[in-house]
């Protein structure tokens, strides 16, 4: 094993894992590719990766099949990439444990953010917990349920901070509407999407410095959410 | 001597025989009572001359005088009939005159050479008289039965003139024919079309019995359809006959005019579309290869090796090709919305949305499109929540705005502001200070490929409206564009509940730090 971090590519299109063998090869990670979904089941069970980019749409099995077959056994991060307009197969794949989605076209700094969320994500759930969480003036207490902005402190409901905990311990990565409800409120309110709608409002405008362009608390469309922290920006 | 007249008899027959197909024409024309009474009356009328020569003026005359005034009604018969009681006329004349004026009295035999003289030139006058006045009247009633032909003719033609609809055609042919032929029933059957069958009188079923007459709807390219009449009694005249072929001929005339203006409108919505296709495959493909020229340029100059690695025309070339691969993604994304739309399949994903934050998430991804441009909201705090798709009203927007940064003036305010309608629903508006639209295409700059402009002006697939169009509708609203004193604005509804439902109530959240 070398230092280099192990990334999966598992699509059927030759130019992207061309194009994405190169660019990774160059920014220093080891790249396997899988052509086919079985291949890549395969494969990330004979070298276990540090990271799996799945594609949705595969020939022989759907992307989502192959999400939930490799969260069977491993919970190594998974990135989805899709094209555009298929929110639902998204947030079905999101659903079946895969940690984060691009759509396809994508920037490429985006992908290395995106990975960088995902293998910091993993250190963290194998390491040692930080209870500070910083986003520029916020620092969020998530063991002392306190949270301050600029140095002062800012008054949240006991529901209001419950939200915003989730997002943080899960700073950089795509939450889905359904898991915040089912997380924050309750599995039977695992439809509610309105009560995110209203409490991201109040977060936003007790948290923001304008609460019509947040720039921590971001609406990934049709999706869900994401809380970006300074370690994430940097 | 009686065999002589026995001759002249057979003869007068004979004569009266071969005009038969005249007389016909015009008795036929009568009903078989009115034929009856007119012989009888005919034959009233010599007896009653007869009674009064015999009666009142015998002796006083002399037998050509008698003979004279017997003309008088053959021919007033035959001026008033024609030719067939003309003649019954002057052969009852005929033997009214030899049996009671002619010596021996009483019986047909004649005795002086002299009274066969004038008995013979007796018929030969009241002949020729029958068969002047006859022929004259039957040839001012031919002429008078072409005229009504003509005028009858005249009257179909002016009722299918125009007439593009076979139903409507057969109607108006069974209804000349009724006008024409007093038929009790009439049947029209187009084999076109299976379907359609025009009856006269409406609504009653046809006689079981076969029709009377039957004739063909016949055009140059074969047999259109039937006509079957019913008429009980009268049988059909030669002259009918003829008539009705000629309404036959001009009903499949019209049919087969109309038949033929189906088939040309068809080729030229079948032309239409084509060149519906043509202007969005050359939109398309225009599109398509502005990003891919801009793109192949950008790319096989920084290949050459031409350009210096550190310069900033670099910079300028890598950032034009990210931007042309954005352009192109959103011309797909568009193609594929509209295709949805088109097929039926862009159904809401609706959930309790606050508008607002939709609004100021395509805003805040529109920034670098926007910022030559002064940008305002206007969406009142309390507004409620619409049972909206979050990502098809993202897509309005930016459609809206797009087409609002594409259009205004460099520095000019763009405005979207949001208001309760009323109770039903919630007003938008996307206002601008860009160029007024002509009135004449404000309805249709929501179809799609609809440009106000020329093509090459502006970009743009000309889809953005009519996607935001089907996304609107598809939520139950409505848009609409309208001029402002100083600029344009698009406007649309969304209705505020939801099947009926209003937004829902939030869980109480308990306070705390």
């Amino acid at each position: 094993m070398t230092n280099q971090p192990h990334i999966l590519v598992i699509d059927d299109e030759p130019q992207i894992l061309r194009a994405l063998r190169t660019i990774l090869s160059e920014k220093g990670f080891e790249v396997t590719v899988a052509n086919r979904g079985e291949e890549g089941l395969a494969l990330a069970a004979a070298n276990p990766p540090d990271i799996i980019i799945l594609d949705l749409g595969l020939p022989d099995m759907d992307g989502i099949e192959v999400c939930a077959r490799l969260r069977e056994w491993t919970q190594t991060p998974i990135i989805v990439l899709s094209v555009r307009d298929t929110e639902r197969d998204k947030v079905a794949a999101l659903d079946k444990g895969a940690d984060d989605y691009l759509t396809k076209p994508f920037g490429i700094e985006e992908l290395l953010a995106r990975v960088r969320v995902a293998l910091r994500h993993s250190t963290r759930a194998r390491g040692a917990q930080t209870s500070l969480v910083k986003a520029g003036p916020l620092t969020i207490d998530l063991a002392w349920h306190h949270v301050t902005r600029s140095g002062e402190d800012v008054k949240l409901t006991a529901t209001e901070f419950k939200l915003l905990a989730y997002l943080a311990a899960n700073r950089g990565r795509v939450l889905t509407h359904k898991s915040i409800l089912i997380h924050v409120w309750d599995p039977a309110d695992a439809d509610h999407t309105e009560y995110l709608r209203v409490y991201m409002r109040q977060l936003r405008k007790k948290l923001e410095a304008d609460p019509n362009h947040p720039q921590y608390i971001l609406t990934e469309p049709g999706i869900g959410y994401r809380f970006l922290a300074d370690e994430d920006t940097e | 001597m009686e065999e002589k007249i026995g001759v002249i008899c057979r003869k007068f027959a004979s004569f009266a025989f071969i005009n038969t197909a005249g007389v016909i024409i015009i008795s036929m024309r009568a009903s078989p009572l009115v034929f009856i009474l007119r012989y009888f009356l005919v034959i009233s009328l010599i007896a009653a001359t007869t009674a009064f020569l015999f009666f009142v003026l015998r002796g006083a005359l002399n037998t050509p005088l008698v003979a004279l005034l017997f003309l008088l009604p053959v021919g007033l018969t035959t001026a008033l009939w024609g030719l067939g009681p003309g003649i019954v006329s002057a052969v009852s004349a005929f033997l009214s005159f030899n049996y009671f004026f002619i010596q021996p009295y009483y019986t047909f035999q004649v005795r002086h050479t002299s009274d066969v003289f004038v008995l013979l030139v007796f018929l030969f006058v009241a002949v020729v008289i029958s068969q002047l006045v006859g022929r004259a009247q039957a040839g001012l009633a031919a002429a008078t039965a072409r005229e009504r032909e003509a005028t009858q003719l005249y009257e179909l033609s002016t009722a299918l003139a125009g007439l593009q609809d076979d139903e409507a055609i057969a109607r108006a042919i069974a209804e000349q024919i009724q006008v024409v032929s007093q038929a009790e029933y009439i049947e029209i059957e187009i084999y076109a079309l299976p379907t359609l069958k025009v009856d006269l009188p409406i609504n009653t079923s046809a006689p079981e019995q076969k029709p009377e007459f039957v004739i063909a709807l016949q055009s140059a390219r074969g047999q259109l359809g039937e006509i079957r009449i019913w008429r009980i009694g009268n049988s059909v005249s030669q002259a009918e006959k003829r008539l009705l072929q000629t309404f036959a001929s001009q009903g499949a005339l019209a049919l087969e005019h109309a038949q033929l203006a189906q088939v040309e409108s068809r080729a030229k919505l079948l032309e239409d579309s084509d060149q519906l296709k043509s202007a969005i495959l050359s939109s398309v493909s225009h599109e398509l290869r502005t990003p891919l020229a801009t793109i192949k340029a950008s790319i096989s100059s920084l290949r050459s090796g031409e350009v210096n690695w550190e310069s900033s025309a670099r910079t300028d070339l890598l950032a034009a090709v990210d931007d042309e691969t954005d352009r192109l993604n959103i011309l797909v994304g568009n193609l594929l919305d509209m295709s949805r739309i088109e097929a039926g399949a862009l159904k809401p994903q609706r959930q309790w949305n606050l508008l607002a934050e939709i609004i100021d998430g395509v805003l805040a991804r529109m920034q670098h499109l926007t910022e030559q441009h002064r940008i305002e909201t206007d969406v009142p705090d309390d507004l409620p929540l619409l049972p909206v798709d979050y990502v098809q009203m993202e897509q309005v927007f930016t459609n809206l705005i797009s087409n609002s940064v594409k259009y205004a003036p460099l520095g000019s305010l763009i405005r979207i502001s949001v208001r309760v309608r009323d109770e039903e629903a919630v007003l938008v508006k996307v206002s601008n200070q860009g160029p007024q639209v002509p009135p004449e295409h404000i309805e249709r700059i929501f179809d799609k490929f609809y440009r106000v402009t020329a093509a090459d002006r502006v970009t743009g697939t000309g889809l953005g409206l009519s996607i935001c169009k089907g996304i609107i509708q598809a939520h139950g609203g409505e848009i609409w564009a309208e001029n402002l004193p100083d600029g344009f604005a698009f406007n649309f509804t969304l209705p505020r509940s939801w099947d009926g439902a209003p937004p829902p109530q939030l869980p109480v959240d308990p306070e705390t730090t």
